[in-house]
């Protein structure tokens, strides 16, 4: 490569900058952006978002952890997102290392390289980036002069596809974490010891998972025959987790973006964790428990922000905001407070009751454009199976409301592919989508638009489906296809996922080291961003499977047993295998399982195993 | 109170794109604690307003912003808050209150200038540049093509050039370049000096060309001003 210092990159990038789509995604010169002293911390890391820079602006996770890394005045942390493909070319074309945007400095020359897991099918922009950087995809290939590949986030559960690339991952809530292993790395960089006395170290720490200490073996038939750690590290794995969520570090300072970002907007977290126990949700099972923020902190959080982006829109996120006990008094103490400069408050998600259509219409300013409700299965049999507490009259209840209220389009997001599922689970969609439509048009609503849509069920590592397999392509476009045809109305629109991207999500998602390979020659043969049906190339990931003698339906549509060893085994969320399968079981009976935060424990382990607990503000 | 600003638009503010704008400038009056005015309806926007684009990647020495604000305030004032909430390469230059009923900066400006360098690809003498230039101006027509998906239009970009003076430097030649802007468009320098390049065969490297948009302007027969000091 040419001369490959941070002045001499951005001269060369500057030239040719203006050409490409969206030049302000590579400038890294926004508000509140940090500008560190490289010379003057002691350890530098890059975090890397593995899609395009409006996605990763976005995510809070990255916000957070930016911001708290930076903190540390010893520690110095950049950002780095996928370029998107005309970048790539010009970069690859002219041979400029992939740098990070705030002092255009190569990845190579971190210390840390960090990547967030959020989605399954943004892997290979992982080992492509590394690509860019000049550095070697595989841990073994790289030197003591090479950074530390690290990754987190939620698909850090089952981090087994990418064992051999990344060092070592971050299980669960980082922020107390992620400095700890800093300090090593600076412990490290001062009196260095080998690779693998410090990887030693850091597994200490809780959370992390070094996978080259754990040895898999194999049965003949392909599934794990066992995992042994070896001496001094953990043999389970389990997850960070904050247990003062109230005190815990948040970024009231931002970066804004100078482009539109997918989220363009302020962000306060209002709580962590979700007890209601969706069969299907990961993140219902792997952020317990529950722990709310209080309304004085979040309202100072609210003052701050305001201040220091200039945002007019402020965002109050978790995993079913409705559920937060002080909802109300903080929606209305920050529209009283900021309202008056313009300020509006939104709601990402709503539960499926007439509650939250209230508080929908509290904090709609302009036009009632759509409000989405999620009854995920179309009928209350199939809703029980996956624990979803939502009956036919709470939907239909909620749909009354905002029609009254002056909705005119509503929008129902549903699964097909469910386990148990049947065709009268599938038509209990039709027979919903249409008695909403009824209802609009009997309350005398004009013009009204009930969108459907739906995504195929994808089964989750730590989750009680994770034994299950997800439903064959073939049966699933069958069910669309008849969805597609039943839904023909005027009032109804219908759209669904991709069967095929789905599939392969499966595979990485329940899958093993085996995979390592096939991420690899799909990175090779041109994948990247597959999370983009315009980029996917599902004939080249089937080739690839092929050529390497993989069988997909080994990972995907493969029933597991209790008494298998899971690929995930050796990780650990907090909530026991032995409630996961309890559950699985309570599904196939149809049984409900109350949510813990407003009657008794359920018993999913987290809080007496971890010594936390429900952390509840109202 | 309604206000006309003039700024710049450079260093790594050049990259900003022209749609952007609206919101670094509503984000930092908003950071600023100074309340703007919204447009009616659905949907209210703060009342925000530019002239014509600048390309992405162009530097912009002098372009101007028209901004309504619910209160009467100190001009000086509200320069130097808003200043402070701005990123490095956007610095307000000038400011000035406008009076009921002023016409808008798409209504009023119709010219703007640039400064170009460009490097040669061989070398060029003064006398032979002069040539060119002189040559390429006394064309009546000067037919360009412009290639968009639907393929190449033609057209006649020699009724939009207002000046053209060239010069050398080292080994780069500079251009200044006025032209005529309307809502039935204009002709960016870059198509300018590829004409050139190709009807005079004038050897230079469009590769490394690089554009400074130094004012915006408003034109009349025998001059030109600033939209701030014509305003009224």
């Amino acid at each position: 490569m040419s001369n490959n210092t941070a002045a001499e990159i951005r001269r060369q990038v500057e030239r040719f900058l203006p050409k490409v789509l969206k030049p302000s995604r590579y400038i890294g010169s926004e508000w509140n952006v940090i500008k560190k002293d490289w010379d003057k911390t002691d350890v530098r890391m890059v975090f890397a978002f593995p899609d395009v820079y409006e996605v990763g602006m976005s995510h809070l996770g990255t916000r957070i952890l930016y911001h708290l890394v930076n903190s540390y005045p010893e520690f110095l942390c950049e950002r780095v997102f996928a370029p998107w493909i005309d970048m790539e070319k010009e970069l690859r074309e002219k041979e400029i290392p992939l740098y990070a945007l705030e002092s255009f400095q190569p990845l190579n020359k971190f210390d840390v390289v960090g990547f967030t897991l959020q989605y399954e099918m943004s892997y290979t922009n992982i080992l492509n980036m590394l690509d860019m950087a000049g550095i070697p995809m595989r841990a073994e290939d790289r030197g003591p002069e090479d950074p530390w590949v690290i990754a987190g986030g939620p698909c850090a559960y089952n981090p087994e596809p990418l064992v051999g690339f990344i060092d070592f991952f971050l299980i669960g809530e980082s922020e107390e974490q992620l400095p700890e292993v800093l300090h090593l790395v600076a412990e490290q960089k001062k009196n260095p010891v080998s690779r693998q006395d410090f990887l030693r170290k850091v597994a200490q720490v809780q959370g992390v998972y070094v996978p080259e200490f754990y040895h898999v073996t194999y049965k003949e038939d392909g599934r794990i025959e066992k995992i042994v750690a070896e001496e001094g590290v953990p043999a389970l794995v389990e997850k960070a987790i904050v247990a003062d969520l109230d005190q815990a570090f948040f970024p009231t300072n931002p970066v804004v973006p100078y482009l539109e970002i997918v989220h363009d907007r302020m962000m306060l977290e209002v709580m962590r964790g979700c007890s209601r126990g969706c069969r299907f949700c990961q993140a219902g099972m792997i952020y317990r428990p529950v722990r709310e923020r209080s309304p004085e902190t979040l309202l100072k959080q609210t003052e701050e922000l305001v201040r220091a982006t200039g945002y007019d829109q402020i965002a109050l996120t978790s995993l079913s905001t409705g559920d937060y006990t002080c909802i109300q008094p903080v929606i209305h103490s920050i529209m009283e407070k900021h309202g008056a400069e313009g300020v509006g408050v939104s709601l990402p998600s709503l539960r499926v009751d007439s509650f939250d259509v209230d508080l929908a219409e509290t904090v709609q300013k302009a036009r009632k454009s759509g409000i989405t409700f999620a009854p995920e299965a179309g009928s209350q049999r199939l809703r029980n199976v996956i624990n979803k507490g939502v009956e036919e009259e709470n939907l239909l209840q909620a749909a009354e409301a905002a029609f009254k209220k002056g909705w005119s389009t509503i929008k129902l997001y549903f699964m097909v592919g469910l386990p148990t599922e049947t065709q009268e689970d599938i038509d209990g969609i039709i027979d919903l989508a249409k008695k909403v439509v009824n209802l609009g048009t009997k309350l005398g609503r004009r013009n009204i638009t009930v969108t459907v849509s739906t995504s195929v069920f994808v089964p989750k590592s730590h989750t009680p489906f994770q034994w299950e397999p997800q439903e064959a392509g073939s049966s699933v476009e069958l069910k669309q296809r008849y969805l597609r045809e039943k839904l023909r109305d005027r009032r109804i629109k219908y759209s669904y996922h991709d069967v095929t991207t789905s599939y392969l999500e499966a595979v990485f998602a329940k899958g093993d080291r085996k995979l390592a390979p096939l991420l690899e020659w799909a990175v090779k043969h041109g994948c990247r961003f597959d999370g983009w049906s315009d980029q996917f190339r599902y004939d080249v990931w089937m080739e690839g499977l092929k050529e390497l003698g993989i069988d997909p339906r080994f990972y995907a549509n493969r029933a597991m047993d209790y008494d298998d060893i899971l690929p995930w085994e050796h990780i650990g969320s907090g909530v026991s295998k032995r409630f996961l399968a309890e559950e699985h079981h309570r599904a196939l009976q149809e049984a409900k399982t109350i949510d813990c935060r407003y009657e008794d424990c359920t018993g999913c382990g987290v809080c007496p195993s971890r010594g936390v607990q429900i952390e509840l503000k109202g | 109170m309604r206000l006309r600003i003039a700024y710049t638009k450079i260093e790594d503010a050049r990259y900003i794109a022209h749609l952007d704008l609206t919101r670094v400038f509503e984000r930092a009056i908003r950071r600023a604690g100074i309340h703007m005015s919204y447009s009616e309806g659905f949907n209210p926007r703060p009342k925000i307003s530019f002239g014509f684009a600048l390309a992405v990647g162009t530097e912009g020495e002098r372009e101007y912003v028209d901004v309504e604000l619910q209160e009467e305030m100190d001009l000086g004032e509200v320069l130097a808050r808003v200043q402070e909430q701005l990123p490095p390469g956007i610095r307000l230059l000038q400011g000035r209150a406008l009076d009921q009923g002023a016409k808008s900066l798409m209504a009023v400006l119709n010219a703007a200038s640039y400064r170009i360098r460009v490097p040669m690809a061989l070398p060029i003498q003064a006398e032979r540049l002069q040539e060119a230039v002189s040559g390429w101006l006394g064309r009546e027509h000067v037919t360009y093509s412009r290639y968009s998906k639907k393929g190449p239009t033609d057209k006649d970009i020699r009724p939009w050039i207002k000046l053209l003076e060239a010069k050398i430097q080292g080994d780069e030649v500079i251009f200044d370049l006025e032209v005529e802007m309307g809502n039935s468009g204009s002709v960016r320098p870059e198509e300018v000096l590829a004409s050139l390049r190709e009807l005079e065969n004038l050897p230079i490297e469009l590769d490394g060309i690089q554009v400074i948009r130094t004012g915006v302007h408003v034109s009349y027969e025998g001059g030109k001003s600033s939209p701030i000091d014509t305003a009224g």
